[in-house]
């Protein structure tokens, strides 16, 4: 695969888009930050905390490692698999939250 | 990016299109680079490593009874006799970006074959990463000094320092990693080995602008890491 | 360093010519449009060619010798790890002969025997072995894509089973944990090897870890980048699809296992409490304090799910073409067969805990997990209902190859029963950590991939070396082994029905003790035999590097590439001056109409106009 007539082909892309990106992911990172920095509690925060980093993650995904232009047999194989990791947390959520009941149930409350 | 020129296949969009390239033969990913397949793969593997940490966090911080310390201030910084929460994290995402970013045009001025423009760049990736490590070390080191240890805290529950320690010292592994590899290609870069396509070492695959775009995507994957940890670790 | 690599002029790439004028047979240029396969979009390979006997035979690049490399040394792993259950046996059925054994050394036997057999021994052999030397060749690659990674793999695992191995001699002796490493008493005194062994066990494991990623990643994009021309995804034969859904699997499963031993020795070196919660040991309370038992258990079975079909799916794919080649027939359902391939391995993700339904996590996994488990179990039916209609009708050779293979799905099918039964979780309740557990996995991933290993050995030894194993010394060898193999597993159903528990050294007075007893004992002398019958194999391939019957060129007329190549064995870089080009499926067998029952994968569509080949 190591052709040079086709890396010759290979447009690159304009460099805007690059400092674009790269500018969002500042904003992006600032705003996370001030999620912390106001001390927002509780739904509010978990939910803009993974909001900015979805979004910083799908930016870096999308245009930084270039996703966005690979062909979707590649981005397919790579997204995929991720659902198996989605089920381990979401399983893994339910278990801590079990593991804490009963230590409650049987340490604190004693078991009654 | 267009679709790479092949001859005698014709490429179709969207799914249309992945279907048709997984049906064809000879290659999945068309016009995609051995090493960029293996880099891709091997990355898929990394992540589950990562996110294996990171559940395993998530459980056991979530089961333990005793209170977690509250990260805001445990990695606040006292500056000018204030206590900035999370200042030098802070920074250090903003290191780790700005070294993604240059990396970035790294791999464009690559493919526009700029030997300069694109070593240069390499080189100030590396800078950055080294700065990261650096100040990894210093968070690292101050911790320590508050009596952190990875076995117990003077803040709450014991995890904390297990899975700081681990997970921050996994990620600065990867990161040191990249940085050692980031000096070896911006010393190749500028020795033009991509330009002559003179073979690596240890494999018989000719040297091209693309391993910048491999070792590109080791880079932006470290980021990418680091924003979930920055995310579940300090901000939580 | 560059110029030992040398560029065989014959390898440079075709001219785009030569190639748009066809396949290789016609020459003239005057090709039916039928036979045109576009030109090649994979660069030629330039490969490294060893010099001396160290670069030839011991630091290899060539796939070929790695793949043997790996299947000798799984194969001396093995024998280890059968070593190990011949004196757990002898315990079991004739405890006063076993005087020397104590307690410690048994647990430290089924621990290592099972760690041994399940990963150093089968998930090497079949990706290691197999993978390495068939997927280059059934693909119509020169080699894999990164051979120098290839050979590191290699090395990898040789340091991997050199530490397992050297856990023998340190204070205290190996780990005595059970394979499933369970924690909190892997790592407290009392369990043995709880110092120096289970340390060495977990780098042991992140040392394969790390090798077999490198393996991986070359089996990978060897299947995915480097075909041939003409070889769609849907034309490889069975076999490369199961090694390559089983590496899949091993690529996302083992990073489980990974992040489950790293934390496991820092929790043993230093002190964390990743797993363990606030203890006593020996009346004193150690410093541990708020960890998760449980945390390791689903990482441990989040790989070790996937891990047991890594053993299976490569046997299911070797199988099959096995049962098509010795049944002159074209496999039943080849697309069923690969989806249910692909089905499979995804699912394996979502069933781990069914391993846990006693350990005392969420109470509603139960109900999630029985239910993908049982759904598991549709695709793994279907590729039994193949298998058997590739069998019905067929014009079966009756050959030592073709007994493994019947011996199989025989076996298969037993230890697929049983694991429905446990996957139900009132009826594994009172089940779990017997011993009908373990007939249920030594059928269905013991003996099972075994048969298809010796299935496998007999089919390409002609290949690998040349001659043909002997028939009667390998028909003895596989009644033998087949059934001494039942004498040992199905009784162990019934022992586990009276509620005989695993991992015990001795009975003790339990009420089951008389008629665990007799049994046990007959148990012990069938083990014996099969371990023994093993020799026979041992002896016929060495007897027939000597003297056996010259194979010649593709002596099973089998239609896949590996049987095709220039010379027998195969040389580095496989094919000589030209590759292969593929027109068709590798299981054309008794086509109507056809001159000969094969249809080789390189035979072009002019060849055999006006026959029934299947369209593909
Ligand atoms: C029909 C499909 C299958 C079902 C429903 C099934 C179900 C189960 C269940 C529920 C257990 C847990 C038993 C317990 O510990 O109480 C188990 C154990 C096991 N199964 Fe299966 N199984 C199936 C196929 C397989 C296959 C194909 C393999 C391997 C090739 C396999 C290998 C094992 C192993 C190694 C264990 C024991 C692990 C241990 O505790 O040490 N099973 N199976
Ligand atoms: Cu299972």
């Amino acid at each position: 695969m190591s052709d040079t007539k086709k890396q010759e082909q290979a447009s690159t892309h304009k460099i805007g888009i690059y400092l674009w990106i790269w500018g969002l992911l500042f904003v992006l990172s600032f705003f996370s930050y001030l999620v912390d920095w106001y001390q927002f509690q509780g739904l509010l925060r978990w939910s803009l905390i993974l909001l900015f980093m979805f979004l910083k993650a799908g930016l870096i995904m999308a245009f930084f490692m270039h996703l966005f232009w690979e062909r979707y047999a590649l981005v397919n194989v790579l997204l995929w698999p991720m659902t198996a990791i989605g089920c381990f947390i979401f399983l893994m959520v339910a278990e801590f939250e079990y593991t804490v009941f009963t230590r409650l149930f049987y340490f604190v409350v004693g078991g009654q | 990016m267009s679709d790479p020129k092949i001859e005698g296949y014709e490429f179709k969009p969207g799914f249309k299109g992945m279907a048709k390239d997984t049906g064809s033969d000879q290659t999945m990913f068309k016009g995609v680079h051995w090493g960029k397949a293996m880099m891709w793969i091997f990355l898929l593997s990394d992540t589950f490593i990562f996110s294996c940490f990171l559940i395993s966090y998530m459980k056991g911080r979530g089961s333990t009874l005793i209170d977690w310390p509250n990260p805001s201030e445990v990695f606040a910084l006292h500056v000018g006799g204030v206590d900035v929460p999370l200042l030098l994290i802070a920074i250090m995402t903003f290191v780790l970006i700005t070294s993604s970013g240059t990396m970035a045009l790294a791999v464009k001025y690559g493919y526009e074959k700029n030997r300069k423009m694109c070593g240069w760049l390499i080189l100030a990736t590396a800078i950055g990463g080294l700065t990261f490590v650096g100040m990894q070390a210093f968070e690292w080191s101050k911790l320590i000094e508050e009596g952190v240890r990875p076995w117990e805290n003077p803040f709450g529950a014991k995890q904390f320092g297990s899975f700081f320690f681990m997970i921050t010292g996994f990620h600065g592994t990867h990161v040191s990693i990249g940085v050692i590899f980031l000096f070896i290609y911006a010393y190749k870069t500028f020795k033009g080995h991509y330009d002559e396509e003179k073979r690596g070492w240890f494999t018989t695959i000719k040297g091209n602008y693309v391993e910048i775009e491999i070792l590109g995507l080791y880079w932006h994957f470290v980021d990418l890491v680091w924003v979930f940890i920055f995310a579940f670790f300090y901000l939580w | 360093m560059s110029d030992e690599y040398e560029n065989k002029k014959g390898y440079q790439a075709q001219s785009s010519e030569t190639i748009s004028s066809g396949s290789g047979g016609g020459g003239s240029g005057t090709v039916s449009d039928a036979d045109y396969v576009r030109p090649s979009e994979v660069p030629e390979q330039d490969l490294y060619h060893g010099h001396s006997f160290i670069t030839k035979w011991i630091f290899c690049q060539d796939a070929k010798v790695i793949g043997v490399q790996y299947f000798l040394l799984a194969t001396f792993t093995g024998i280890i790890g059968l070593i190990l259950s011949w004196l757990m046996r002898l315990q079991l059925g004739f405890p006063e002969a076993a005087g020397f054994m104590t307690a410690e050394h048994y647990y430290q036997f089924v621990t290592m025997h099972g760690m041994i057999m399940v990963v150093y021994f089968l998930t090497a052999l079949f990706l290691g072995g197999f993978g390495n030397y068939l997927i280059p060749l059934m693909v119509g690659a020169r080699d894999m894509v990164f051979p120098y990674l290839n050979m590191v793999s290699f090395w990898m695992f040789f340091i991997a089973v050199g530490v397992l191995l050297a856990s023998f001699f340190v204070p205290g002796g190996p780990t005595g944990a059970g394979w499933t490493l369970y924690p909190p008493q892997t790592i407290l005194e009392g369990t043995p090897g709880s110092g120096m062994g289970i340390l060495l066990m977990c780098i042991s494991l992140i040392l394969f870890v790390a090798g077999f990623t490198m393996g991986g990643l070359n089996y990978l994009i060897t299947v995915l980048q480097a075909r041939t021309r003409g070889m769609t995804l849907m034309r490889m034969p069975l076999t490369v699809w199961g090694i390559f859904t089983a590496t899949v699997l091993a690529m996302l499963a083992f990073p489980a296992l990974l992040v489950g031993s790293l934390m496991m020795s820092l929790d043993k070196i230093l002190g964390t409490s990743f797993f363990m919660p606030t203890i006593l040991q020996a009346g004193e309370v150690l410093e541990y304090g708020g960890g998760s038992p449980i945390l390791f258990q689903h990482l441990f079975w989040f790989f070790g799910h996937p891990e047991v079909y890594i053993v299976a799916l490569p046997a299911f794919g070797i199988i099959s073409d096995l049962i098509s080649v010795h049944a002159r027939k074209n496999i039943f359902g080849y697309r069923m067969m690969v989806w249910a391939i692909v089905v499979i391995g995804a699912l394996s993700f979502f069933v781990w805990a069914h391993h846990m339904y006693v350990s005392g996590m969420n109470p509603w996994f139960g109900f999630f997990f029985a239910t993908t488990t049982l759904i598991i179990a549709i695709p793994t039916a279907m590729k039994v209902y193949n298998w058997v209609l590739t069998l019905w009708r067929g014009n079966i050779r009756l050959n030592v190859v073709m007994l493994w293979c019947l011996g199989f799905i025989v076996t298969f099918v037993n230890g697929g029963i049983t694991g429905i039964f446990l996957g139900n979780v009132t009826v594994d309740v009172p089940l779990s950590d017997t011993y009908f557990v373990i007939a249920h996995f030594h059928m269905v991933m013991g003996i099972a991939p075994l048969m298809v290993i010796m299935g496998a050995v007999y089919h390409w030894f002609p290949l690998v070396a040349g001659r043909f194993l002997d028939e009667t010394l390998g028909k003895w060898h596989f009644w033998l082994t087949f059934l001494g193999a039942y004498s040992i597993y199905f009784p162990m159903h019934y022992l586990g029905f009276i509620g005989v528990p695993r991992r015990y050294f001795e009975m003790y007075d339990s009420p089951y003790v008389t008629s665990a007893v007799g049994m046990n004992e007959f148990i012990s002398m069938a083990a014996f035999i099969v371990g023994a019958a093993q020799l026979i194999l041992i002896y016929n391939i060495v007897r027939t590097l000597k003297i056996g019957k010259p194979a010649g060129h593709n002596p099973w007329q089998a239609n896949s590439l590996e049987w095709l190549t220039p010379s027998v064995p195969p040389e580095h870089g496989n094919w000589g001056e030209k590759l292969p080009v593929v027109h068709r499926w590798p299981y054309d067998f008794s086509v109507p109409g056809a001159k000969e029952d094969f249809i080789t994968q390189t035979t072009p569509p002019s060849e055999v106009a006006g026959t029934e080949v299947e369209k593909t």
